[in-house]
Order: C-alpha cells, then structure tokens, then sequence
C-alpha cells in the first residue's frame, strides 16, 4: 500500500513537470494581464497618467448604476441568445439536409463553409453595403416592398446582425453537426424504426441524444464566442444607431481607451470574465450531465 | 424531411434512396446555397468596379469592363509577399508548438492524480473566456518588459499563451480515448512517464492533433488583436492587420476594399478547397468521438 | 469613430489650406481664434528662405532610422509614399519606418501602448491631440525654424506654456455644403438666419426635394455636426462654456443654447431621407451630386467624394446659420506632426521637419492629394474646389473660427462621442430629449482631456 502510494507521488511529480511548461507560458500571457486588470479596475486610472489612485470598489458600485452598461449587456445576452438558438436549429437543419442524401453534398458543403473563412471585421462591412445598398436593389427589381434596411433602426438591428453572424457561421457549425450525424450507428436506426418510431420520434430520440457531444461544443462555442462579440460590430453597425448595438466588449473598449477611464472599463472587463466564467460552466455541466444520461 | 439516418462517411451518401423527398430538400438547399453565395457575388462583383459605376448604376449591374486596377492597388497596400509570408509563418510555427504542448499538457493533468491537477485544468481553462479585447493595454505592458513586442518570436509566444486554453480543454477531453492499458504495459516495461507519452499516446493522438491544429490555424490566421498589438512594424505586419488598415484609411474607397477582401481571403480559401478532406476530418473529429 | 473624426478634421484642414491660397488677403475680423487663412499674406517668404537654406546637422550623418507612427483618416492614406520620396531626394541617408492607423479608432490606443514603451520618433496626428499628449510630458518642442515656416495660426492650439509642440500641416473646413444649381433654379439664396433656413426647407419639402443629406449610421457625424452648431450658437458667445459647465454654472438640461444646438439634430432628421441610418456617407455624399439632396452638413473631406462622381458638380458652402444669424464658419487644424521628448535621433527628425515644413511641392502634392488647405506659408493646392469661393468670402470677412477651441472645452473622445450615440437614441426615439440632455450633464467627468 504505502509503496504504492510513493509509486503514484513520483509518477505525479513528473506529471506535474509536464505540466509546468505550459502553465507558466500561460500565466505570463494570459493570467498576468487579467491580473493586472483586477488591480485597475480597483484604481482610478485614465490609461496614461503615471499615479494610478486607488478608488476601491467604486467602480464596481457605479457599474451597477451605470444604464449604459446595462444596455449593452441586455444586447449582448439577446445577440448570445438569438444567435444561440438560430445558429444551432439552422446548423442542425442543414446537416440533416445533407445528411439526407442529396447530390452534390460537398459542393453544398463547401458553399456553406466559405463564409466563416473571411475575418468578422470583413463580415460586418460587407453586411452594412448589402442591406443599405444591395439589398433594397431587389425590392426594385421585384417590386416588393420588404425592409432591408435592418442596420438602420434600433428595433431591427439586432435581427440584421444575427442574420450576418449567423452567414458566416452557420457552416461552420453544421459541418460539426455533420459529421456527428454520419456517426451514428445505423442500427440504432433500424432497431428504433423495427420499435415503431416515426422519422421524427427517431430524430428525437435516436439523432439527439446521439448527438450530444457535438451540441455540448457548439452550443458553448457559439455562447461564449457571442458573448464577445465586437469584430462584427465595429465595421458595421459600429453600436449603433444610437446605442442598441453597443456589445459589453465595445463599451469596455470604448470606455477604456477613448474614454480614457481604464480603472472603470477594467472594471468592466473583470465583470465580463467573471459571467462568461459562470455561464459556460453551467452549460458544460448541464449539457454534460445530459450527455451522461444518454 | 427525411431523417433516415445510416451510419457511413460523407462518401457513401448516395446509399440513400434518391425520393420525391430528397429532391425537395435538394431545391431548399439550393436556395439556400445561393442566398449564401450572394454575399461573395456581391464583394466579386464591386471589386471590378470604378468608383463612378458604384454610384451611378445598379450594385447588381455586373460592371461594363473588369477593372484590375482595384486588384493592383489593394496588392500593392497589402504588400501580399511580406504580409502573406509573415501571417502563414506565425500560424504555422505557433500552431505546431501548440499541438506539442497542448498534448502533453492535457495528457499529464489527465493521468496525475490529485487536487492540483484538476486545479490546473480549471486554470487553463479560464482562459478561453478571457476577452482579450478587453485586456490588450496590460497584454502589451507585459509583453513590452519581456522584450516580445516587434519581435516574430513574441507573436508566437502569445498565440501559444492564449491558444493553450483551448488547446488542453480539446486534447483532454480526447484522453479517453487512449487505453490506460496500454500506458500501464508500458510502464510495466519500464518506459518513463515521458517515453509512454512519445511512444504509446502521441501516435493514438493524431486525430485529436488534427483537430486542434486547424482549429487554432483559423484562429491565428484571421487574429487582428494580438498582431496589431504585438507586430505592428511594417514588415513584420500580418494579412488581416495589413487589410484592417487599407480597410479603415480607405473606407470610402469601397472598390479597392473590396478587391482586398478578395485577394485576402483567396489564399486561404485555396488552401480549404485543396485540404477540404483533412480539414472536415480534422475539425469535426472532436464532435463525434462521444 | 475616431478615425472618421480624424477624416473629419483632416477635410477641415483641407479647406482652410484651399482657403489660405486665395484668401490670404483675410482681416482678423474679431473671431474668437484667430483664422489661419489671415496670417498668409501677411509673413511672406524672406523668413522661410532662409530657413531653408540652414539643413539641420545630421543632413549627412550616417544611416538613420526614424519610427513614425501615423494616425490617419479617410483622405490621408498614401501621403506616407510622398514624404518617403521627398525625403529620400534630400537625405538619402533618413529611412523612416511607418506605423499607419486610422486616427480614429486605432491612433489613441497605439499611443497610450507606446507610453509604456516609449513613444516613436516622430507622430502624426490631429492638432487636437498635442493638448492630450503633451499634458503628459511625452512630446518634443518643434523649433522654431520649422515652426516659422507655417502660418501662425497655426500653432495657437498647439502651444502650451509658450511651448509648440506640433507642427500643423493642413486645415480642413466644415459647414453646409448646397448644391449651387439647385440653389439657383429655386431662387433660394445662402441664409444667414434660421427663418431663412426653414424658408428654404419649406419649400424643399413642397417641391419634393429633400432639404437635408446626411448620413447617421456614422455616430460621428453626428458629433461632428453637433460641435458645428455647438460653436456657433454656444461657444461663439461663451467661449470657456465647458469650463463654466464644468464648474457647475451651467448644464445641458438647463441651458437654452446648448439645447439648442442639440436640437437642430432634429431639424436634419426630419428633413433628411428616412433611410439616413442606414446610409453611408459616400452613399450620402453620393445622393448630393445627383441632385436628390439640397444641402449637407459636412466638412471638406465630402468634397473628395464630390468630384469623384461629378467632377463638375457645383457647390458652395456657408456656415449653419444659428439664432442670432452671426454664424461664422468652421474651420479645424488637421494633420499636426509632433516629436517625441525622448528621441535619440533629434537631428535626424530635425531633418523630416526640415522637409516637411519646407518642401513646397510636396505639401502642394499633399494637399491637392487629401483636398485640404495649407498651414505652411505660400504652399497653394492646385485641386479644383468650386467652394473656394464661398471660404475666401468667410476669411476676408472674419468670419472664421477655430473649432479647436469647442473640442478642447468639450473633448470628443468619451465626450462628444458618447453624447452622439444619445442624440442618435433619442433621434431614433430611445431616449427622451430631456434624457439624452441629462446624459450628457453626468459625463461631465469625462469631458475634458485632463
């Protein structure tokens, strides 16, 4: 027994060397400025000055009364969860369609893809010259009469953005889906169908739950990677009009560096951290514990 | 919708009876597939235009002549040669370093028992929710009193310290799939825990590898923050910080923009359509490995 | 956003120097700053020739290399290949390595990065930033032979304690643009009243003509037409207005000038095209050529935009006219170009400014490039700007002045900005009027620079 457990002490030791390397790489460059930030953002700095005044939790009590910042996290909780929604159905959508035997699946495929290939900041740009000049093109030539004009109005510019997040993405994610569908075994099939299932029922019991490390990685893929949202923006909507597409990323930004407030916009980053901390390990549980079940 | 699902690769799919069905899904997806397409139409067809047509005619007219000259400015701004070189020499370097690590990393923390090493998972974890955009001032004090700033080897360095998170989250979880077994008859043969990593996991390892090394090749290759914080002098200069900048001085100049956009994204779009087999392997590896 | 102010600003400078070639004849009728057109004609050559002949040490010093970092906007990108070639001809031995940003989003944060490093050789930025940056201690003083060789209006904004600190290089002008065809064919003259304005307007909207181009997807345009009425109906009688607001005497919520200027937000808006936040300003500048717009609150960087789809496209400008009808028109120092304090090479950029304060060929193919007026003396652009008339009328009559002067009472950057995205809110019927005035009162931490 106790020779045993010194064993498993030395194999642990050189299990943790292993680990040492990549752990300090990674806190230089990573924990470091985090860190940094938490001191900040207890300061009054202005991001240039040489004195940085300690405020203490000052700026983390005016987050809570700044409506603003509010808003910007109320936008950015509905773009994380449109594009959560949307993006998922519709990649899941897709995938099935390919997955149902079609011609020219790669072809379908790769059409699908391109898009995430090209950089958000291009995205946004090229969504902004298709809905204000492309796209009301074809009302014209149809003679339709549909509201292309999504950047222009605080109402419909989350929908605009969603539809361009979703452009660039919804490949991406389907491809995941894919190959998560062609890896079902087909006799699970066969026995759920010699069982009596319909196509859907067998969709919902057989596909899904199958399935289920595919969603666990897109659904916390697309959740955090919304969250952050800001690429997007800048080149778009730029948070606009007025401010109802301002994402907590861009108002930190904004906040820190024009606004020359850096002790309060780090205390904004520190808050974001902290949430997308939390948010992604409820869903890794959540969504793991399901896996489990299945 | 036809939810008939067999198990087989992407290649048998015409196993699949070919019904009434299938052709409908086939038009949707049609559809669907040009309402994707529209948007490259579009960028296609305003990077051949002159400034005047972008105004005075139609932006679905296709343009009177193909004006190349859009091309030979956005090249020239670019400085393909040096920025091309530059982005696809720190994806490269940055990605292969993180592949080894990575491995090896998340292989350690997932066989050493004890507190410390599920501490250390959730340490590195914690880094893929950092907001980088957030941090950048602290990101280059840092990096500036080590030395890494202007310098290829500082980039690299921060792409390895911001990917690692990921990295070990995505080769852990890989873990399972390596026999303990095996690991123990090879240490029972007297392999060192280094040995059994090179030896008996690293080679189970590749399809895990694959995934990760085109996971993060996407994300170093399009990464505009960390390159135009770290590698700003001219010649050390990446693709999408070099496209930034022609994109914001020349806002209003939407045709070389546009011609831009197509000469960045083509190198990397050829290299999808030529490696589109690994890379779909690669990137959906993880999804499916339950 | 910044960059498109820096555009702004850049365009302004464009006017003021189209301004200074022909309007050197200016009185310094009693603006507030005094305009950089005036001093032109007065301060003639002798001084800058000699300057000129005494190339600074290092002319022939060994090899050099000078870091620069740019912040540009819409209109200055590729005048970095023009001064390479200018400096390459007469001192060979100078490579300058260039670090261009956009002004506007990308110039601050580079600088507040390079304050933890050190800052590069040589920057270029907006005149507006040498109050920010030398408050810091971070810039060198420009001597005055290079100095001597701009107009001196041109260092008022850029002076602090008796020290220069930038070099201003070009102007840019800003008012409402009308297009003087249609302008014509109505029988509406340039108004100098609101009455006359809203005259105009009326019978816009009964002939179907839309009054107003603009273009609020961009949230700086909207900051930047708001320190445009700023000036004129607040700072023109109140010049230390953001120090007094800063003390507390007076406040968004309760003084009528401000919310006056605030609100011809809405006169714009609902006399533009509905689609206005949904288009861009070349889209908009777009429209104004074509005849679909009468007017434009603008700077000179439309004028860019202008020719390139009508080369003969005829426009005027004259400043928005404010309640008491004594508006004057706006013009902003652009392109300034400062020193680091700590530089190890101040021969070598002694000799960039040699060349760039001196070399007239060059700052005429500067300005003709970015469409600007010039800020050294005896430079004339060549470019066609059929408004050149209207700012020559403006200078000789004084009535001029120095927005410089607004954006230093009332900083863009978390100010100005940030009130803009409120304007836009309560122009899209988020806010309240009384609202979006309150939420400027409480940035009143955030409005100057120190």
């Amino acid at each position: 027994m106790n020779k045993k457990k010194t064993m498993q002490d030395k194999m642990n030791l050189q299990y943790f060397l292993l680990v040492v390397p990549g752990m300090v790489i990674f806190t230089i460059g990573v924990i470091l400025p985090l860190l940094l930030a938490l001191r900040y953002s207890v300061t009054s700095w202005d991001g240039m000055s040489v004195e940085k005044e300690f405020v203490g939790i000052s700026n983390y009590i005016n987050l809570w009364k700044d409506a603003n910042f509010r808003q910007a996290w109320w936008f950015t909780i509905k773009f994380t969860i449109a594009n959560t929604i949307v993006q998922n159905v519709f990649a899941l959508l897709f995938a099935v369609a390919l997955d149902s035997g079609i011609k020219a699946q790669k072809v379908y495929r790769t059409i699908l893809f391109i898009p995430c290939l090209v950089s958000a900041v291009i995205v946004g740009f090229v969504w902004l010259k298709l809905y204000s000049n492309v796209l009301p093109e074809l009302n014209e030539i149809f003679g339709t009469n549909i509201n292309f004009l999504l950047f222009g109005d605080g109402k419909t510019v989350l929908s605009g953005l969603v539809i361009a997040n979703n452009w660039q993405w919804i490949g991406y994610w389907m491809l995941i889906y894919l190959a998560g569908l062609q890896s079902v075994p087909s006799d699970l099939y066969e026995a759920a169908k010699v069982d009596g299932a319909s196509a859907v029922q067998r969709f919902f019991n057989v596909t899904i739950p199958m399935l289920a490390p595919a969603i666990t990685i897109c659904v916390v893929g697309i959740t955090t990677g919304s969250l952050k949202v800001y690429d997007l923006l800048v080149s778009s909507t730029g948070g606009g009009p007025g401010r109802a597409s301002t994402s907590v990323i861009q108002m930190i930004y904004s906040t820190a560096i024009s606004g020359r407030q850096y002790g309060y916009g780090s205390a904004m980053s520190v808050t974001l951290v902290f949430i997308l901390l939390l948010v992604a390990m409820v869903q890794v549980k959540g969504l793991k514990s399901k896996e489990v079940q299945s | 919708m036809a939810f008939i699902k067999r198990a087989g690769k992407a290649e048998d799919v015409n196993q699949k009876p070919y019904t009434l069905r299938t052709f409908a899904v086939q038009a949707v997806m049609t559809v669907v597939a040009v309402l994707f397409l529209f948007p490259l139409f579009v960028i296609l067809n305003y990077s051949f235009k002159t400034k005047k047509e972008l105004y005075l005619t139609s932006p679905l007219k296709l343009p009177d002549s193909l004006q190349w000259a859009n091309y030979e400015t956005a090249l020239k701004k670019l400085n393909l040669t040096t920025t091309f070189t530059n982005t696809f020499l720190y994806t490269v370097i940055s990605v292969l370093i993180l592949a080894f690590l990575c491995g090896i990393t998340a292989w350690a923390i997932s066989r050493g028992k004890g507190r410390i090493f599920q501490f250390s998972f959730i340490y590195f974890v914690i880094g893929i929710l950092i907001p980088f955009q957030a941090l950048f001032l602290p990101i280059y004090t840092i990096g500036y009193k080590m030395h890494l700033t202007n310098t290829r080897y500082g980039i690299i360095f921060m792409y390895i310290a911001t990917g690692i998170s990921f990295g070990v989250f995505l080769m852990n979880s890989f873990m399972t799939t390596v026999p303990l077994e095996l690991e123990e008859a090879a240490r029972i043969d007297g392999c060192s825990v280094v040995r059994t990593y090179f030896v008996i996991v690293f080679p189970l390892l590749k399809p895990a590898f694959a995934t990760l090394i085109i996971m993060q090749s996407f994300q170093i290759w399009n990464d505009y923050l960390l390159a135009s914080l770290y590698v700003s002098k001219k010649g050390l200069k990446t693709l999408t910080v070099a496209i930034q900048s022609l994109f914001s001085a020349q806002a209003s100049d939407y045709t070389t923009a546009m011609a831009a956009i197509v000469v960045s994204v083509l190198p990397i779009s050829i290299l999808f359509l030529s490696l589109q087999k690994y890379f779909i392997k690669g990137m959906t590896v993880g999804a499916v490995k339950g | 956003m910044k960059k498109k102010l820096l555009s702004a600003i850049l365009c302004s400078a464009m006017a003021v120097s189209a301004l200074t070639g022909c309007g050197g004849a200016a009185d310094d009728g009693g603006a507030a700053q005094t305009p950089a057109a005036e001093p032109a004609a007065e301060e003639e050559a002798p001084a800058e020739e000699a300057a000129a002949e005494e190339a600074p040490a290092a002319a022939d010093g060994e090899e050099v290399t000078l870091t620069v970092l740019a912040g540009q906007s819409t209109t200055d990108a590729g005048i970095e290949d023009m001064i390479d070639a200018a400096l390459a001809e007469k001192y060979p031995n100078i490579t300058l390595e260039w670090e261009c940003t956009g002004w506007d989003g990308e110039f601050h944060p580079k600088m507040q990065q390079y304050m933890q490093s050190g800052l590069p050789d040589i920057i270029i930025g907006k005149a507006q930033d040498v109050a920010t940056y030398a408050s810091q201690g971070l810039l060198g003083e420009i001597d005055a032979v290079y100095l001597d060789r701009g107009l001196d209006a041109a260092r008022e904004n850029v002076t602090i304690d008796g020290k220069t600190y930038g070099l201003v290089y070009n102007a840019l002008y800003q008012g409402v643009y009308y297009n003087k065809t249609m302008f014509a064919e109505n029988g509406w003259s340039v108004p100098t009243t609101q009455e006359e304005l809203q005259a105009i307007v009326d019978d816009c909207n009964a002939k179907g003509i839309v009054p107003f181009a603009s273009h609020m997807v961009d949230t700086w345009s909207i900051g930047n037409v708001t320190m445009q009425f700023m000036m004129n109906d607040v700072f023109n009688n109140t010049p230390d207005w953001g120090d007094q607001f800063r003390d507390g005497k007076v406040s968004f919520s309760e003084d009528k000038a401000a919310q006056t200027a605030y609100s011809y937000n809405k006169l714009i808006f609902d006399n533009t095209y509905p689609e206005t936040f949904s288009t861009e300003q070349t889209d908009c500048d777009a429209r104004m050529v074509l005849g679909e717009a009468a007017m434009k609150v603008s700077g000179s960087w439309s004028i860019q935009n202008f020719l390139d789809i009508d080369e003969n496209f005829d426009f005027g400008i004259f400043p928005f006219p404010n309640q008491t009808g004594d508006s004057k028109l706006i013009f902003e120092p652009n392109i300034a170009i400062m020193t680091s304090a700590e530089t190890e090479h101040q021969d070598a950029v002694n000799c960039v400014l040699d060349v760039l304060s001196g070399d007239k060929e060059l700052a005429v193919e500067i300005l003709d490039f970015t469409k600007t007026a010039p800020m050294l003396k005896d430079v004339v652009p060549t470019f066609p700007n059929p408004s050149q008339a209207d700012i020559d009328a403006y200078a000789s009559k004084g009535m001029i002045v120095d927005v410089t002067l607004g954006n230093n009472q009332l900083v863009w950057g978390g100010f100005q900005e940030e009130n803009a995205a409120d304007i836009a809110a309560y122009l899209q019927g988020d806010i309240s009027f009384e609202e979006c005035l309150s939420a400027s009162d409480a940035r009143v931490g955030s409005s100057s620079a120190q």
